[in-house]
């Protein structure tokens, strides 16, 4: 019997900075960062694909750097600046996504576009060939794939 | 005013009108949906795929911390079968009874406070089982094998004379691995008995099946069921049937009279949901000695779960591809202890056509005829099963077209010929024949004073572009803006509109619109507005708030009457691919799609279908398998990290080009394009790779195993 090993939890209190504003939040220490956003902050933009790092879907903005969030524990967060989908206001990447139809059933789309806006800051964005593979982190099943490589270039070559 | 189509705004390649939201993470999927007192759930799992339970201990589980309920099939409330349906019904109804048929079936479902509670206690479930030794191989020889109910045990002529007239003959097996939908989306239903009537959000592509089978199973009368789907997170099929989760969350918010929520885990994506089952095909041709075909021979055996009523239908196109005097198909199934099958993006049609277009360029081959020559010898003018006229056929311009912009004349047609660097470069191509099937559609038409229209039926959008075609056909029709068009979908009080699958929803619905919008126009005409009046001015005129009109459609049901043979959608395909022969790679270089859609709705979303599918066909020809263990059933790479789906990086340039006119049977002209995409690509890509290397591979995925 493994119950008395495995019931045992710890509970935290972490102050959540995310979009620029702070949630004080008292968790699980082992709940990861993306089931604090969708299931105590009430932040559903961010999706759950994989659970396990596999896919991009859940991926955020950790002081401006990407990061997938179900493989992120929530504690480990506290002090950090947490940037979601929704944190993001009339991006210019949101804008030519929209543009290039580069979605399709839009559920992997807040992670493709996180990963784009971290992507165009690291400066990967200089040839197609640089965007796909910097992009293939973001799991598409529909395939929007060539879209998507559009828009970010799209992005780069005006700014 | 009439209700007309022209290119105003029909066709035009318009952004998606849900677009913003998804950009925006606004767009609500199942999982997004929280209800006041929801509880959650996680479901056991079995760890055999054979045999039956001989004890199942709920006690640790129950008294694990926020546990509400535990159910299994000792303490589980029974339930009503559920109805027949043609395409849709659940495999078998679940908790029942204490048989296994397959590793990961669900046998008990357990409720707690939140969902890491649930998923704890679901692991102190004890289970003790008298295991069987499972079934797992289509070529078993324990395996119980029928003939596909389906009844596609067919003939024209007699292949056996065609064959022996033949100066050139071909038989050769192929086999494609189970391949699983994946959608990103993680499949969710979330439930609430308010009352007596139940409000479930589930991920469906059919939400009045679904709507219909639980009414059945729950006994309870239709209308007091609701079933909301307003964005689906992709289903490729997945979503056509109605699975075991969806009812055991039905059932545990039954028996605890709150909403329960149950989200299921990517590995019960792959035991859950359903996959493309395991095939193997031998295909016989005989051909004259310049290519035409005498004799067409399709034998397929395709897994299946046990005791499964819904098979895959393979060879059920093969009759109306080529022009042929003599054309057999059987087709058998073989019950297995594996996770239950389903629909896979073109189920049937893209496994058909790897074999039929892998065996041609195998006879184009062997006879020294250019492959698109050998397609355009075999062009079926007439359908070749029914004799009728093809309503709509530009499959020779799609050939014409593709191997002029691919630069098929610059292919030397030996195999290994072709280099880049160390790379071994091929060209492979392939012909695609497709077909749709649109069950019957109703929606609500209304126009209102304010001059905007609201378009409602029970649809669903799974990221093919409902929303926005149906906006875009109502404005069309009715001289309105796109904007001033709302359309409602994805919700079971609407009207009944059919299934997101077999490529037949935009044909459907659009049907239903036409029909609605001429009533609308034509009362407006006899209300006698005078010309340019717009339906805002003369509701208000009429002190009317808004008028309505119900629409309908049965394409379907017209086709059996139809003087034309109704056709699908038709296409060629042209791979290069390059090889390099140390390391057994396998890359798509480029890839050329000619498509016969019909009259699209919109130019832009018709293409990022093609490109989706295309895409997928690459993962069918080069990633895709579902690997299931041999010892124990267990589906052995069921993650993202293990089941390999095509990345940005493995997809190169695209090119997609549409082309033929409006379709004669169709009232809106259009043909569906859900699924065409895939069709053709994975008979292109390896045929292909036999140009490059002069290997032919005749199973799928083309690995690097495969090559070395």
């Amino acid at each position: 019997m493994s119950s008395a090993t495995t019931a045992r939890s710890t509970e935290v209190t972490v102050q959540l900075r995310v979009n620029e504003r702070t949630y004080p939040v008292r968790l699980d220490s082992t709940t990861t960062l993306l089931d604090a956003l969708r299931d105590q902050l009430h932040l559903a933009g961010t999706k759950k694909g994989c659970d396990q790092g596999a896919c991009g879907a859940c991926t955020v903005l950790r002081d401006g750097k990407r990061i997938v969030s179900c493989l992120t524990l929530a504690a480990q967060c506290d002090g950090s600046e947490i940037t979601t989908i929704e944190g993001l206001a009339d991006d210019p990447v949101q804008e030519a996504f929209v543009r290039h139809d580069a979605l399709q059933c839009g559920y992997c789309t807040a992670g493709q576009v996180m990963s784009a806006v971290a992507l165009l800051r690291e400066g990967r964005a200089g040839s197609d060939d640089e965007i796909r593979e910097f992009m293939s982190g973001n799991l598409c099943r529909c395939a929007a794939y060539p879209n998507i490589v559009a828009a970010i270039r799209e992005v780069a070559g005006g700014s | 005013m009439t209700a007309t189509l022209t290119d105003r705004l029909l066709g035009r390649p318009l952004d998606r009108v849900d677009a913003r939201r998804k950009v925006a993470g606004a767009a609500p999927y199942p999982s997004d949906f929280d209800l006041p007192g929801q509880v959650h759930a996680a479901l056991v799992s079995s760890t055999v795929a054979a045999g039956r339970i001989t004890r199942i201990d709920r006690s640790a589980a129950e008294g694990a911390p926020g546990v509400l309920a535990v159910l299994t099939h000792e303490n589980a409330p029974p339930l009503a079968p559920p109805p027949p349906n043609d395409l849709g019904s659940t495999t078998r109804w679940t908790l029942q009874d204490d048989r296994i048929f397959h590793y990961g079936q669900h046998i008990g479902i357990v409720v707690a406070g939140t969902r890491a509670q649930a998923q704890e206690a679901a692991r102190l479930v004890e289970v003790e089982y008298a295991a069987e030794d499972p079934v797992l191989d289509i070529g078993d020889p324990r395996a119980v094998v029928e003939a596909n109910p389906y009844g596609l045990e067919t003939g024209r002529g007699d292949v056996e004379i065609g064959l022996a007239a033949a100066d050139a003959t071909l038989d050769a097996t192929y086999s494609i691995a189970a391949e699983t939908n994946s959608p990103m989306g993680l499949f969710t239903t979330v439930a609430d008995w308010q009352g007596g009537r139940l409000v479930v959000h589930d991920t469906t592509q059919y939400p009045t099946m679904v709507r219909a089978s639980l009414a059945a199973m729950f006994e309870v009368p239709e209308r007091d069921v609701r079933v909301l789907i307003p964005f689906l997170g992709g289903g490729f099929g997945a979503g056509l049937r109605l699975w075991s989760h969806t009812v055991l969350t039905t059932l545990a918010a039954r028996v605890l009279d709150r909403p329960v929520k149950l989200v299921l885990t990517r590995p019960q994506m792959f035991s859950s949901t359903g996959h493309r089952a395991t095939n193997r095909q031998r295909i016989r041709l005989g051909a004259t000695g310049d290519g035409r075909l005498l004799a067409i021979d399709h034998d397929c055996l395709a897994a299946n779960g046990v005791e499964d009523r819904l098979s895959s239908y393979i060879v059920a196109s093969t009759p109306v591809q080529y022009a042929c005097d003599n054309v057999a198909t059987h087709d058998r199934i073989a019950h297995l202890n594996i996770p239950y099958t389903g629909f896979m993006r073109a189920p049937g049609g893209a496994e058909l056509n790897f074999a039929l277009e892998s065996a041609l360029d195998e006879l184009a081959d062997q006879i020294g005829v250019d492959p698109v020559e050998l397609r355009l010898r075999n062009y079926a003018e007439v359908n070749p099963a029914s004799g009728k006229p093809w309503s709509s056929k530009a499959l020779r311009e799609c050939l014409m077209v593709g191997a002029d912009r691919f630069g098929w004349a610059g292919r030397d047609p030996a195999p290994g010929s072709m280099r880049d660097g160390d790379w071994l470069v091929g060209y492979g191509m392939a012909g695609v024949t497709f077909d749709f099937y649109a069950d019957p559609c109703e929606v609500r038409l209304t126009v209102d004073r304010g001059g905007n229209a609201t378009l409602r039926a029970a649809a669903t959008d799974i990221g093919t572009g409902t929303y926005t075609i149906a906006a875009q056909l109502t404005a069309e029709l009715l001289g309105l803006e796109l904007d001033q068009v709302r359309v409602e979908i994805g919700d079971t009080d609407l009207p009944p509109a059919p299934q997101s699958g077999g490529s037949g929803l935009a044909g459907a619905l659009g049907a239903a619109v036409k029909d609605a919008a001429g009533q609308l126009t034509e009362r407006l005409a006899r209300l006698d507005g005078g010309p340019g009046e717009t339906f805002g001015a003369m509701l208000d005129r009429l002190g009317l708030d808004e008028l309505s009109a119900t629409g309908h459609s049965d394409l379907a049901g017209a086709a059996g009457s139809s003087e034309l043979a109704v056709a699908g959608p038709f296409a060629a395909r042209f791979a290069e691919v390059g090889v390099d022969e140390e390391l057994g790679l396998v890359r798509l270089r480029r890839l050329v799609s000619v498509i016969d859609g019909g009259r699209l709705y919109n130019e832009k979303l018709a293409r990022s279908q093609v490109i989706g599918g295309t895409v997928m066909g690459l993962g069918m020809a080069l990633l895709e398998e579902t690997v299931v263990d041999p010892n124990t059933g267990r589906v052995a790479n069921g993650t993202f990290g293990d089941y390999l789906v095509p990345v940005n990086a493995d997809v190169p340039d695209l090119d997609v080009v549409f082309v033929g006119g409006p379709d004669a049977f169709t009232p809106t002209g259009t043909k569906g394009l859900g699924e065409v995409g895939i069709v053709g690509v994975a008979a292109a890509i390896a045929n292909a790779v036999h140009h490059a290397t002069g290997r032919r591979i005749r199973d799928l995925p083309i690995t690097l195993d495969t090559m070395l």
